[in-house]
């Protein structure tokens, strides 16, 4: 019996330290996702306040006391234990063949000898530490979060995104906004006239976001004004607010002829409102979309259109059909505008300079030769292994409207760009024109370049026979001359 | 001391004893020694393989000696006909001139048979040892005869000489427990061979065991406990040498034709079981496992066609089956319990 107690005392303190090693390794595994939570509170100080730093300490001390609980508790098997022990001691696996077979019914006689040896074996060991020390993966990594939460802590709090949509005017424009300010007050508090009182919903919340954190309800944040169903259902008339004339749009008329080399261009307006729209949008038939949500984007777009866009009548004729529950209408007119969006912000970078010069030299050129002896020539368009993609098939290029450039060519032709619907943002182009009909002169002039350096590549390299390199230059030239 | 531990106390001495009394004789060779034990206290057979002038032929018939066990020697040739191992029944007259059937024994009946170059043999007369090898008696005109027991077939055969030979076939190479390869001696065992051989006074082996003796200890062997994670490991690796098998390593998917029989996981834990006890303990360990498994398995294994072509040892294959055995029943566990 005291034998038996001898290796229950073995298996006893096996079990303990594997118990213990567990508790280590799930206690660091814990403590970094506790750390990485903590990380994620601290982002948030801003929002959560002063009690930011005790939180997310809290949590990593929560995660490391949840992970050494679970790696205790969890269960350790008494064969377990025993291979653990013969592995350990040297014991060619006396210690799991004894405890399974001295509990066996059909136990030889040779196992009680077994038992005995194992036993007497068991007393003579000296116990010592025998599981070995894992460290997880995570406990590798622990520093990063901790030292990320102890920064965070120590920084004053990082300020929360709002939830409105960027605004892209520059900063010498907020500044003339804020002295305008002052005067739109006066407006808003004065006593709104029918008609007014009508376009209230537009102006309150145009103040609301100029205004930026100022306002008493939770200023820069659109969805309070949204949700506003009694303003958001009125109808606006935008053309008496322009009749009214409001300077800020001069200003801001004024600002947009100025090169704006600090904006960030991969971050426009219409980028934003088009990513709106497919999240929007995506996947989904006009009945299933969220009449609230699209009456969001149409009035943000309307918005955006009173800061110089020509897309405001569009945005608005949207809301109407909108407001008339006719979705496929209100889409429509969303598409327009966002069209027009993007035209707009494509004449903007070409009009900047910052991209397209070339091209924007080649059009101007023709256009001045087309004005000047009524036929600019193909070749002067079209270089050598240049050319449009025309036809109704696809172009890789987002570039929508190309026609400017070809206006002098007598094949007129414009290439117009529709968003194409999809997993990938990009655009199907189509020809217009007087060239739609002319489609294959058209294509033959685009690649006939292409074609002749292809032909002069293959003769220089020696894949043609000799004795039809004067055919084939031959045919090239009759081409020309046709 | 308890009755068990005597019992086991026993079999150790013996086995001790019948070691040293061979190795008087034969230099070297200190694990086909240890084999050839293993085979007989097992109650299997067993087959040396090894080029001429190794010893084969001489260690058994010293381990023969050794024991107190009728011993008979059989020179397989290619004219040689089962009846010539058997025996046949043949006419005899009596004393009163009445003649009738005597059944002659051959040399099979004997505890001990020395087969030697069993594969000069034809298939047919090698077949006339299978029954006795697997039911311990033979069939002659349509009567049973059993064989003494214990009965112990050793059986050599040489790798390099093919001609005139006919390989055994696959069912009669599974009846042997062990297949053992003798390997040359190194130059001090051929020193020591040299020595002992060209004195005037050959060794005298002494008898150390009898054959009630051989049956007891069989017995004993018998009731020697194996753990349920060492057995699954003998399966693991039997399975392993099976290209069919789904967790069966990438050297066995590619040379291996066919893997060993049940007989081969028979082997490995009989021959653990005996190496067991022969060491002391008193229950069979991943190591015996280990042990036996090159022994047990190397002539039940046969390789495919690529196998062949390139020349792949079996011994090096089932090394790295048993390796594969052991790293998978390790990373299974979580590495506290490794």
């Amino acid at each position: 019996m005291e034998q038996r107690v001898g290796m229950d005392d073995l298996l006893g303190r096996i079990r303990r330290e594997i118990r213990r090693r567990r508790g280590e390794y799930y206690g660091l595994r814990g403590a970094f996702w506790g750390a990485v939570a903590g990380f994620a509170v601290l982002l948030a100080k801003q929002g959560v306040g002063g009690t930011a730093p005790w939180v997310a300490g809290s949590l990593v001390v929560i995660g490391a006391l949840a992970g050494v609980v679970y790696g205790v508790a969890r269960r350790v098997g008494r064969l377990d234990t025993a291979r653990v022990a013969d592995r350990a001691f040297g014991l060619h696996d006396r210690v799991a063949t004894t405890l399974e077979w001295g509990e066996r019914a059909d136990r030889t006689s040779l196992v009680d000898a077994l038992v005995a040896d194992t036993l007497a074996r068991v007393q003579a060991l000296q116990i010592k530490g025998v599981v070995r020390h894992v460290l997880p993966r995570e406990g590798r990594f622990l520093p990063l979060p901790v030292v990320a939460c102890l920064v965070l802590a120590l920084m004053p709090p990082i300020p929360l995104p709002s939830g409105r949509l960027p605004d892209m005017l520059a900063p010498g424009e907020e500044e003339r906004e804020d002295r305008t300010r002052s005067t739109m007050l006066e407006e808003t508090t004065r006593p709104l006239a029918k008609d007014a009182q009508k376009r209230a919903s537009f102006e309150e919340r145009d103040f609301a976001q100029r205004a930026g954190g100022g306002g008493a309800t939770t200023a820069g944040d659109l969805s309070a004004i949204f949700k506003d169903t009694s303003l958001a259902n009125q109808r606006p008339d935008f053309n008496s607010f322009l009749k009214k004339g409001d300077e800020r749009l001069k200003m801001l008329e004024q600002m947009d002829r100025l090169p704006d080399l600090q904006s960030d261009f991969t971050n426009s307006q219409y980028k934003m409102v088009f990513r709106k729209s497919k999240s929007l949008t995506g996947g989904l038939r006009p009945n299933q979309i969220s009449p609230q949500k699209l009456r969001e984007l149409l009035e943000e777009m309307e918005r955006l259109g009173r800061k110089g866009g020509n897309w405001g009548n569009d945005a608005m004729e949207g809301m109407e059909a909108l407001e008339g529950g006719q979705t496929d209408r209100a889409l429509e007119a969303m598409q327009k505008a966002l069209d027009k969006m993007r035209a707009m912000d494509d004449a903007e970078r070409s009009g900047k300079g910052l991209r397209g010069g070339r091209e924007n030299e080649r059009g101007s050129r023709g256009r001045e030769r087309g004005r000047g002896d009524g036929m600019g020539g193909d070749e002067q368009d079209f270089g050598e292994g240049e050319g449009l993609l025309p036809g109704r098939g696809r172009s890789g290029s987002p570039k929508g409207e190309a026609t400017q450039r070809l206006r002098a060519s007598p094949y007129d032709v414009g290439v117009e760009g529709e968003s194409r619907r999809g997993r990938k943002e990009g655009f199907d182009t189509n020809l217009t024109g007087r060239a739609g009909s002319m489609a294959s002169r058209l294509q033959y002039l685009g690649v006939i370049g292409q074609y002749r350096k292809m032909m002069e590549d293959a003769i220089t390299r020696e894949q043609v026979p000799r004795d039809y390199h004067d055919q084939i230059r031959n045919y090239f030239q009759a081409l020309d001359e046709r | 001391m308890s009755q068990q531990d005597s019992r086991v106390r026993a079999f150790v001495t013996a086995f001790e004893a019948l070691r040293a009394e061979v190795e008087k004789v034969i230099v070297g060779h200190h694990d086909v020694i240890t084999h050839v034990l293993t085979g007989l206290f097992a109650g299997g057979h067993v087959l040396l393989e090894g080029v001429p002038g190794l010893g084969k032929t001489l260690l058994i018939k010293t381990l023969s000696e050794g024991l107190e066990l009728s011993f008979s020697r059989v020179q397989f040739t290619p004219d040689l006909m089962p009846a010539d191992i058997i025996g046949t029944n043949i006419i005899v007259e009596d004393a009163d001139g009445r003649k009738h059937f005597q059944f002659q024994h051959g040399p099979i009946f004997a505890h001990i048979l020395l087969a030697d170059e069993i594969n000069r043999a034809t298939p047919k007369t090698q077949s006339a040892l299978l029954e006795g090898m697997q039911e311990g008696a033979v069939t002659v005109g349509g009567a049973s005869r059993p064989l003494p027991a214990p009965f112990f077939v050793l059986a050599t055969q040489n790798p390099i000489e093919m001609e005139g030979t006919y390989p055994l076939p696959e069912a009669q190479l599974d009846r042997f427990l062990f297949k053992l390869r003798v390997r040359y001696p190194a130059i001090d065992e051929l020193n020591a061979i040299i020595d002992r051989t060209t004195q005037s006074r050959p060794a005298t082996v002494s008898r150390v065991l009898s054959g009630p003796a051989v049956l007891a200890f069989r017995e004993l062997i018998r009731e020697v406990p194996i753990a349920s994670h060492v057995r699954d490991f003998a399966s693991a690796i039997v399975m392993g040498t099976h290209p069919q098998w789904e967790h069966s390593p990438e050297v066995s998917r590619r040379f291996v034709r066919y893997g060993a029989s049940p007989r081969g996981a028979q082997a490995l834990v009989l021959g653990g079981k005996v190496r067991a006890l022969a060491e002391g303990r008193y229950n069979v360990s991943a190591e015996d496992i280990k042990a036996m498994a090159s022994p047990a398995l190397r002539h039940r294994i046969i390789l495919n066609f690529e196998g062949e072509a390139e020349g792949v040892d079996t011994d090096t294959l089932i090394g790295q089956v048993v390796e594969d055995a052991e790293a998978t029943a390790v990373q299974s566990r979580e590495p506290f319990l490794r």
